[in-house]
C-alpha cells in the first residue's frame, strides 16, 4: 500500500487520476476533513465526466448534479451509487463553501467513495473482476483514538442525519426499496389491459390525446401567454412555486441546522487538539 | 378522507400511470414523491405508510377508481394534474396511460374543460421539476 489506509489501491489500474484523488482524501480524513471532502467531490466529478463522456458527451461541461441526473436517467447509474455520489457532492460542496466538517463525516463519505469506486471500476472496464479487500477506516495518526466525546457526538449526529435523509428518500420515491417493481408493473399493466377491454366494449370515451400531445409540444412561454390557458396556468405556476418553496425551505432549514451542529463539533474538536 | 387514504390513492394512481408507459424512470419516480409532499401536502410518515407492504398491495385499480371518485373536486383536480405531470415529466404518453387518465377522469366526473386545465397545469409543474429535485439534494 503506497498511502495510509490503501483502500483505493485497486483503482489505479482502472483510472489512475481517480485513484490518486481518493488516496489523497484518505490521507486527509483525520488531519483535514474539509480537504478530504473536497478531494472526494473532485473524484466523483472526475468519475461522472468519464461516464458522461461514454453516454452523453454534450453534457460534459454541465454541473455535477446535472451529469449525475443524466447518468441516472440513462440507467447507467443505479440508485445506490447515485445516493452515494450525491452525498459526496453535497458534503464536498459544503466544505468548499466554508462549512466546517468533521472526521466522522469524511470517513463516511470515504466509505461511500470506496463503494462507488468498485462499481465504477466494473463499469469503465466491463467484465473486469473487481474484488478489493473490505473497506477499513484509516487509523488516526500517532495512536490518537479520535477526539473523545466530540468525536462520539459527531458520529451520533451523522447517524441521525443519515436516518433523516433515508426517511426523506423513502417518502419521495414512487416505489419502496423492497418492492418488486417488475412484478408490480406486470400486475398493474395486466389490470389496465383488462379494464381497457371493458372500456372499449362499453364504448367509454378516452381523453383527448391530441390535446395532451399539443400541450406536450408547447413551450412553457407559449402556455403562459396562451389566450385561453395563459391566466389560469400563470396562477397555477405561482401557487406551485409557493408550495415548492415552503417544502424546500423546511428541507433547507434541516440541512442548515445539521451543518451548523457539525461546525460546532468541528470547532470543539480543534480546541481539544 | 384521511391523509393516509389520500396518499394511498395518489401513489396507486401515480404508480399505475408510470407503469402504463415504458419502464418507470428516475424522473417519474422522484416527481411522484415531490408532488405528494409539496403539492398534496402529505408528510413523510404518511407517504411511507401508504407505500408499506401489505397496505397498497391488496388494492386493485377498481379500488383506486372508487377512491378517486370520493375525492373533493379540488383534490381530484390536483391528483389528475399529478398523474398527467408524470407523463409530461418524460414527455411521452403510451396508449395504456391515455386509457388510465381517461378512467380516472370518468371516475372523477371530470368535464373536458377541467381535464384540459389539469393537463396545462401538469405541463407547467413538470417544467419545474428538475430544478426542484436538485434543491432537495438530487
Amino acid at each position: 500500500m503506497d498511502e495510509p489506509g490503501g483502500n483505493f489501491d485497486f483503482l489505479s489500474k482502472y483510472d489512475d487520476r481517480v485513484a490518486h484523488l481518493a488516496r489523497q482524501a484518505e490521507t486527509y480524513v483525520h488531519s483535514d476533513p474539509d480537504s478530504a471532502l473536497f478531494k472526494l467531490r473532485l473524484m466523483v466529478e472526475t468519475m461522472a465526466r468519464t461516464l458522461v463522456d461514454m453516454q452523453a458527451p454534450h453534457l460534459i461541461d454541465s454541473d455535477l448534479s446535472v451529469m449525475l441526473r443524466s447518468l441516472q436517467r440513462s440507467g447507467l447509474l443505479g440508485s445506490r451509487e447515485a445516493d452515494d455520489m450525491h452525498a459526496i457532492r453535497r458534503d464536498g460542496n459544503a466544505a468548499v463553501h466554508g462549512h466546517d466538517s468533521t472526521t466522522p463525516t469524511a470517513i463516511r463519505r470515504l466509505r461511500d467513495a470506496w463503494r462507488v469506486s468498485r462499481w465504477y471500476a466494473r463499469t469503465v472496464r466491463r467484465g473486469a473482476k473487481v474484488d478489493p479487500p473490505p473497506f477499513q477506516a484509516p487509523d488516526p495518526p500517532h495512536g490518537d483514538i479520535g477526539g473523545g466525546e466530540a468525536h462520539a457526538r459527531a458520529e451520533a449526529l451523522e447517524e441521525a442525519v443519515e436516518a433523516r435523509r433515508s426517511q426523506t428518500r423513502k417518502a419521495l420515491l414512487l416505489f419502496g426499496d423492497e418492492d418488486d417493481v417488475k412484478a408490480m408493473r406486470w400486475r398493474l399493466r395486466g389490470e389496465l389491459r383488462a379494464l381497457e377491454a371493458v372500456a372499449v366494449a362499453a364504448g367509454e370515451p378516452i381523453v383527448d390525446a391530441d390535446f395532451v400531445a399539443l400541450v406536450m409540444a408547447m413551450d412553457l412561454e407559449q402556455i403562459l401567454e396562451h389566450p385561453a390557458w395563459g391566466r389560469s396556468s400563470k396562477e397555477a405556476k405561482t401557487d406551485v412555486e409557493q408550495q415548492f418553496e415552503t417544502f424546500k425551505s423546511a428541507h433547507a432549514a434541516a440541512e442548515l441546522q445539521y451543518l451548523s451542529q457539525r461546525a460546532a463539533i468541528a470547532a470543539e474538536t480543534r480546541r481539544d487538539q | 378522507m384521511s391523509d393516509l387514504d389520500l396518499a394511498t390513492t395518489w401513489f396507486l394512481a401515480a404508480r399505475t400511470m408510470a407503469c402504463g408507459g415504458e419502464e418507470p424512470s428516475i424522473a417519474e419516480e422522484a416527481a411522484a414523491g415531490l408532488f405528494a409532499r409539496a403539492i398534496l401536502g402529505l408528510d413523510e410518515e404518511t407517504c411511507i405508510a401508504a407505500k408499506g407492504k401489505g397496505h397498497m398491495q391488496s388494492l386493485t385499480l377498481i379500488d383506486c377508481m372508487a377512491m378517486v371518485g370520493q375525492l373533493p373536486r379540488g383534490t381530484a383536480d390536483q391528483v389528475m394534474t399529478g398523474v398527467m405531470m408524470i407523463a409530461y415529466a418524460v414527455a411521452s404518453m403510451q396508449p395504456l396511460q391515455v386509457r388510465w387518465a381517461s378512467m380516472l377522469a370518468s371516475s372523477m366526473n371530470m368535464t373536458e374543460e377541467r381535464f384540459q386545465r389539469c393537463c396545462v397545469n401538469a405541463r407547467v409543474v413538470a417544467s419545474m421539476l428538475p430544478h426542484e429535485q436538485e434543491a432537495i439534494g438530487g
